[in-house]
């Protein structure tokens, strides 16, 4: 049984650093969970904004863009309405859902196969920003691989004690 | 002559992240020195456990189970007795006594002992055991995961006799 409530897409046990960043327009029109990774992008304005990671190193957004905690309440759509997010990074302890749950290979072409994820693997981020064990880079061809952006590393895998929550200590 | 008060395994200069984990039936019972490596290791249970590391990244223990300066207070085996530790991991600068004194070679050759040569800048990784080193064990040690490229830190200030044999570590965990 979990011991832990767990309603939110990321649940923060130690705080790092957080700021709050522009959000970018492909990410305001698809929407983020908590805990999805981003990157830093470009802008003709003078504004620090993100997009979602596509493997690159930079932080991750605390709260998602439409969380079920926040229906009902002030917070209803606010980052989206706002176009601006809750950026971390530095050291946080967090566990999350938004991680990878089957490898790339299998996500390409099926059957999905389930990743397997253990205490003090290296993290890093998918092509389209989740946490994963896999080098996406590599898997895909992607000229930049390998991916040496270590984003983290397991603290707890994902089990039916913990609500299949992925826990990870970043290091960003 | 020291200008600092050496009085615990790990002397804490500037502070990092803290976290309390729960500690492994191994660390349980073994025990462990303040600025112990330690990895994140499965757990029956929701809670966040680790052991001794064996060369992984992780974080290192910030007091020990056992430190004289406990003795006799309310700390003494407080940890061991209820299974947890207090976990440092980010950019911590502190002494620590727990660090790899001889070459590995020569703790698993039989002896004689040879001493570790520390420079100021040298990396560290956790060596098998879980204390600092500037070695790399993996590949000393013919282990599959050579090379360990997990570095925890870097040497400050080398152990000498001005710095009763601490070593003083900048963490990069």
């Amino acid at each position: 049984m979990s011991e832990i409530l767990r309603t939110r897409d990321c649940v923060v046990f130690y705080r790092g650093d957080s700021f709050a960043v522009a959000a970018s327009d492909q990410m305001l029109q698809g929407g983020w969970t908590g805990g999805q990774g981003v990157q830093w992008i470009d802008s003709p304005l003078d504004e620090f904004k993100v997009s979602y990671s596509e493997g690159i190193f930079g932080g991750f957004a605390l709260w998602g863009s439409d969380e079920s905690s926040d229906q009902f309440v002030s917070f209803f759509g606010n980052q989206i309405k706002y176009g601006y997010l809750v950026f971390c990074t530095g050291n946080w302890f967090i566990s999350t859902t938004s991680f990878e749950q089957y490898t790339y290979a299998s996500r390409q072409a099926g059957p999905l196969v389930a990743i397997t994820y253990a205490e003090g693997q290296k993290l890093h981020f998918s092509l389209r920003g989740l946490w994963t064990n896999e080098d996406e880079w590599t898997l895909s061809g992607d000229p930049r691989a390998p991916n040496e952006f270590m984003a983290g590393i397991v603290m707890q895998r994902p089990s039916s004690l913990n609500n299949n929550y992925l826990g990870i200590q970043t290091t960003m | 002559m020291p200008e600092q008060f050496r009085t615990r395994n790990c002397v804490v200069l500037y502070k990092g992240d803290t976290f309390t984990v729960g500690v492994n039936s191994a660390m349980a019972t073994g025990g462990w020195l303040g600025g112990q490596g330690v990895r994140w290791v499965p757990s029956t249970k929701d809670e966040f456990l680790v052991g001794y590391t064996d060369g992984e990244f992780g974080g290192f223990v910030l007091w020990g189970s056992d430190e004289s300066s406990d003795k006799f207070t309310a700390m003494t085996t407080n940890q061991p007795s209820y299974r947890f530790a207090v976990m440092g991991a980010g950019g911590w600068l502190f002494m620590t006594s727990t660090y790899e004194q001889y070459t590995y070679a020569s703790r698993i050759g039989g002896g004689p002992l040879v001493p570790l040569v520390y420079n100021p800048n040298d990396r560290l990784r956790y060596s098998l055991r879980g204390y600092w080193t500037n070695e790399d064990e993996w590949t000393l040690s013919g282990d599959p995961r050579a090379p360990n490229e997990n570095f925890t830190g870097f040497v400050v200030q080398t152990p000498t006799a001005v710095t009763q044999n601490f070593l003083t570590v900048q963490t990069i965990l």
